[in-house]
């Protein structure tokens, strides 16, 4: 029999009983259309945060914090915050003028100091990330570190401030809250005293950042406040830094390599230098096992819907027992019932993964659109799914492969049935 | 006139549970091309056993078959399902396939051959025609009375130009009227196209309609005679 045959007359079975084989494919269709919306949500993250993480810090950037080696494939671990790691171990404010006379690739080295705390202006009390920076060289380092209102003095008073959007447009409906000039209240709580003080000072706005995002190490947030690296250092009292942020005059792997050896070295080992390189290499490692537990997990629908696929075809099998005798009387060959059973599992398969690729891709993009719209918080969260040819071909081919796996034992029994046995079937 | 079936021997053993049971105890039997025989018996006689070893749906215990020249106890599945399309089946129920129409049905026959796509519907036409049906083509079973339906199996077991027809009771689920018709279509199809046919009945009349009756009892041939 020729394969064209074969498929139309499994399409005439599956025809015949239109509901039962679209219960079937329900099965299909929900396990694909959740690994399609999983992974490619999951794949529009990582596609997202790598934007913004290239938007936030240059290819010839190098973050370095106290604490071990961990800039390499095995994981990151991030202290900021206290300046000092559990080690004890502190990166300096005087380390910066050291370090960018180590190499002549290094061009400039930019410390870090950040605090959690408060700014408070008339009725409004925000919980804010205060950074202490000299703003020339940030905004150097940092593109997105410019004002939309005000402005950012290379050369600020002491009591200078800058707002990330979300503290002068908390509504994000584009009314500021506060305007340039502004007098607002900062405020940390220093549990290095006994007991623990509330510091605070006055500052004045003098600008106010555009729109980030939500990533980026170091690199201006949304929800943070800057006020020069001197004031920083008196309000916090500290000549520590949480991290520095070394730029370098090219981005050439052997630069990098080279500065991240010789700030290692001077440092001791004692601190991770982080390139965007590895970082990136370290959210593709996070991500794909992510998408690997997410997609596993979504996987196990299918199985499940290929236990049902099973069952249908074993009372398909008894159902059409006499069927299959007549094909067998008429000359059919054992390896073409095979081929007819699996042929009907081919276009169950077929059919639910592209309906399920399908439903995967609007679920996952009404998913990304809800989340866009901050209904559940963290707004400015722009998430575009990706669906790769890859996730495509391996979602069809998944649910294909799921059907015809579990429909190989009906379909194996239909074929070793004996004629005379299967005619005498009432 | 060249032998088409020649069966020496044969012996077919069933197990009913942990008895045996013997279905055929040595029949020899030899048919020719172009004959007409009937197998005449009552029930539990051995002429369904012998009906289903003629069909290669099932092979003997002992003893030789061979159906074309080819001795079936040799033969694996595939060789079976290979020599069975020489072989035009019409069976007592019909059994032909609910969902398709009668000319799909005749068709199906064709497909499982492998025969060329292009003769598939001058074939079919030309088949059903000659069973009357050229009217009914694209009915389904349960759209065609019993009559019909027997048809459309007879156009179907003739579909691949077989060796011989094998009918399993050909008008038992049919009226007296339609099971004229039905004889009629039969000896035409003997007579005139020269096809081979092997008739099983229980029916004494409708045995003798055959050049040739063999009567079977308990598993044996217990007479053989021409009409």
């Amino acid at each position: 029999m020729k394969t064209p045959d074969i498929f139309g007359y499994s399409f005439s079975a599956i025809k015949l009983r239109k509901l039962r084989a679209g219960l079937t494919m329900l099965g299909v269709i929900i396990g694909i259309a959740a690994i399609v919306a999983l992974l490619s949500i999951t794949q529009g993250l990582q596609a997202s945060i790598t934007d913004q993480l290239n938007q936030g810090l240059s290819a010839n950037s190098l973050i370095i914090m106290p604490g071990g080696d961990t800039s390499g494939q095995e994981g990151l671990s991030i202290n900021v915050g206290s300046g000092a790691d559990s080690s004890g171990f502190n990166l300096y404010l005087s380390d910066t003028a050291e370090i960018e006379n180590l190499s002549p690739d290094i061009d400039s080295a930019l410390a870090i100091i950040q605090r959690s705390g408060y700014v408070a202006s008339g009725n409004i009390n925000r919980r804010v990330t205060i950074y202490g920076v000299d703003f020339a060289t940030y905004a150097q380092v940092y593109s997105t570190f410019s004002a939309v209102t005000g402005t950012i003095p290379t050369n600020p008073q002491e009591n200078t401030i800058i707002l990330g959007s979300r503290i002068a447009d908390p509504g994000r409906n584009g009314t500021q809250i506060i305007t340039i000039g502004d007098n607002m209240n900062v405020l940390w709580l220093n549990a290095t005293t006994r007991p623990p003080m509330n510091e605070t000072y006055a500052a004045q706005v003098s600008g106010v950042l555009g729109t980030v995002g939500g990533f980026g190490i170091g690199g201006p947030s949304d929800t943070g406040v800057y006020i020069p690296l001197s004031t920083a250092e008196s309000f916090f009292g500290t000549d520590t830094c949480d991290m520095i942020i070394v730029t370098l005059t090219n981005s050439d792997k052997a630069t990098v390599d080279s500065v991240t050896n010789l700030i290692q070295e001077h440092f001791a080992g004692q601190v991770a230098v982080i390139s965007p390189d590895a970082l990136q290499s370290v959210l593709e490692s996070i991500f794909s096992t992510i998408q690997l537990f997410l997609g596993g997990i979504a996987a196990i629908s299918l199985l499940v819907a290929g236990v049902g696929i099973m069952n249908i075809m074993i009372v398909s099998l008894i159902e059409r027992t006499r069927e299959i005798g007549i094909l067998k009387a008429l000359g059919m060959k054992n390896r073409t019932v095979l081929a007819i059973f699996l042929g009907e599992s081919v276009i169950i398969g077929l059919m639910g993964a592209l309906i399920g690729i399908i439903g995967g891709w609007v679920l996952a993009n009404v998913t990304a659109t809800v989340l866009a719209s901050g209904i559940f918080g963290g707004g400015n969260f722009a998430l575009t799914p990706v669906l790769t040819p890859t996730v495509f071909l391996g979602a069809l081919g998944f649910g294909v492969g799921v059907s015809v796996i579990f429909a190989l034992y009906p379909a194996w029994r239909a074929s070793k049935l004996k004629p005379v046995d299967a005619l005498r079937y009432a | 006139m060249s032998t088409i079936i020649e069966a020496i021997d044969l012996k077919k053993t069933y197990m009913l549970g942990k008895i045996p049971v013997e279905a055929l105890r040595g029949v020899n039997l030899k048919v020719d091309t172009g004959d007409f025989i009937s197998i005449l018996g009552p029930s539990g006689s051995g002429k369904s056993t012998m009906l289903n070893l003629l069909g290669a749906l099932d092979k003997p215990t002992s003893g030789t078959l061979l159906i074309d020249g080819v001795d079936i106890s040799k033969l694996g599945d595939n060789q079976l399902s290979e020599l069975r399309l020489k072989i035009g089946f019409v069976f007592q129920f019909f059994n032909l396939i609910p969902r398709l129409t009668a000319k799909a049905n005749v068709e199906l026959a064709m497909s499982i051959a492998n025969m060329n796509r292009t003769e598939h519907n001058k074939r079919t036409l030309e088949l059903l025609e000659t069973v009357g049906l050229k009217d009914r083509i694209n009915h389904k079973p349960a759209e065609l009375s019993g009559g019909q339906q027997q048809r459309v199996a007879i156009a179907r077991a003739l579909a691949n130009n077989p060796k011989f027809l094998l009918l399993d009771e050909p008008t038992g689920n049919v009226d007296s009227k339609t099971a004229k018709e039905v004889m009629t279509l039969i000896h035409t199809l003997n007579k005139e196209n020269g096809v081979s046919i092997i008739m099983v009945t229980h029916d004494q009349k409708l045995a003798n309609e055959a050049r040739r009756t063999v009567q079977m009892f308990d598993g044996e041939i217990q007479s053989d005679t021409v009409n």
